[in-house]
């Protein structure tokens, strides 16, 4: 195995381990933290009204919820749930959303690997941070021939070319490439 | 009220168990997945089954779960519990079923009244939304000119937020100091600046105005 093949591979386990990390996050301390949200209010059920007991619970509960939405923001970046589970096209639309950012998305390609689905994620997270103007996202599947493989083809329209760069920090490690043309850039991510 | 849980982890179902028991609820039946969820139900429907989303079967037990226990049972509430509020879900849960439904975060239920105002509400056949997701939702249209919801006034915004909330017209008008009559305006403009004519009842239309509204979000239009 090439040097390069054996480093695409270890780069792909890398995102394959991120995901397990978000998994293990959402089932082991996000789980434990909402059930003590839930025992604080059967105690509060219990204690005598209206008292300090009864604030420092309450008091309690809002510092578990504040605990909750930090957890969820460190596990989106990791790997956001949704993208593993619905993949590109709900994940960007949910991002977009949230952060009321004037994109068009136009997201026809399949289902990827984690790898593949992270690193065009996360790719368009930066541009999305840096890019002051509107964005016109398409992001398609082309189909590889026989003895190729397919690749996810991602084309940002209104990208200053200077993002060119942080894309190609995701795409590059996978094999990608990453052209700039005026006024868009335009990124190849391999799958395996 | 009856109700039955089916949630994977296992301290999240004894917590949820313990705030139930305590509002006074009857807990029929608890359990780790789908499927058992619906084998316990299959004889015995509950006023609400509470459902986690991210459960056995993987990965989304709660929807697939959800749509057979409306098949089967269609005046059984379904209140999903969720680590996320997202729209992606919201859509899907709306697309399971526009009453009698409602789209949690876990911890949000924490006392005794909010879990047993979200519980009665559904049993009354509301749609039932977190709050923040709701929020997010309409007071953040996306910059586009094509958006539907740009047509509307702000007041008319408010008055779809709360309608995505599930709000009753009598909620809606104590929530924003008006009467009765005004949101009855509001909603009628609402629905003519979405499209929303015809012979549809008004329960219905009141779900597709916010289901229109999601999905403009979702660049669907």
């Amino acid at each position: 195995m090439s040097d390069a093949s054996d480093d695409r591979r270890r780069h792909r386990e890398r995102w394959r381990r991120r995901l397990c990390l978000e998994r293990q996050l959402h089932d082991g301390a996000a789980l434990r933290i909402s059930s003590m949200a839930l025992r604080l209010g059967a105690l509060d059920r219990d204690a005598p009204a209206p008292g300090a007991l009864r604030r420092d619970i309450d008091a309690l509960q809002d510092e578990v919820a504040a605990a909750l939405e930090e957890l969820r923001a460190v596990a989106g970046q990791i790997y956001p749930p949704l993208l593993h589970e619905a993949g590109l096209g709900p994940a960007l639309r949910e991002l977009v959303t949230a952060r009321g950012a004037d994109v068009a998305l136009d997201v026809t390609a399949d289902r990827a690997e984690p790898a593949v689905e992270g690193a065009v994620y996360f790719a368009l997270v930066d541009c999305l941070e840096s890019s002051p103007g509107p964005l016109a996202v398409r992001i398609r599947t082309e189909d590889g021939s026989a003895s190729e493989e397919d690749v996810v083809v991602v084309v940002i329209e209104g990208a200053d070319p200077v993002l060119a760069p942080s894309v190609l920090d995701e795409a590059g490690p996978l094999g990608g490439t990453v052209d700039v043309t005026s006024g868009s850039i335009t990124a190849r991510f391999p799958c395996a | 009220m009856r109700v039955a849980l089916a949630e994977d982890g296992a301290l999240f179902r004894q917590g949820l168990v313990m705030l139930l028991e305590a509002a006074g609820h009857e807990v029929v039946a608890c359990v780790a997945g789908g499927d058992e969820l619906v084998a316990a139900l299959a004889n015995d429907p509950v006023d609400v089954a509470l459902l986690d989303i991210r459960m056995p079967p993987e990965p989304d037990g709660g929807l697939v779960t959800a749509e057979r226990l409306r098949a089967a049972h269609p005046d059984m509430g379904l209140l999903f519990l969720s680590h996320y509020a997202e729209s992606h879900y919201l859509v899907r849960i709306l697309e399971i079923g526009t009453e009698k439904v409602g789209y949690r975060l876990k911890e949000k239920v924490g006392s005794v009244e909010v879990l047993s105002d979200t519980l009665s509400r559904i049993a009354d056949g509301e749609i039932v939304i977190e709050p923040v997701l709701a929020k997010r939702l309409v007071e953040r249209p996306r910059n586009d000119r094509k958006d539907v919801v740009a047509r509307l006034s702000d007041r008319e915004r408010d008055v779809l937020r709360l309608m995505a909330e599930g709000r009753s017209n009598g909620g809606i008008a104590g929530e924003l100091y008006v009467s009765g009559k005004a949101v009855e305006k509001h909603i009628a403009s609402i629905f003519d600046k979405l499209g929303l004519h015809g012979d549809a009842s008004v329960h219905h239309r009141r779900v597709l105005a916010v289901l229109t509204y999601l999905r403009s979000q979702r660049g669907e239009n």
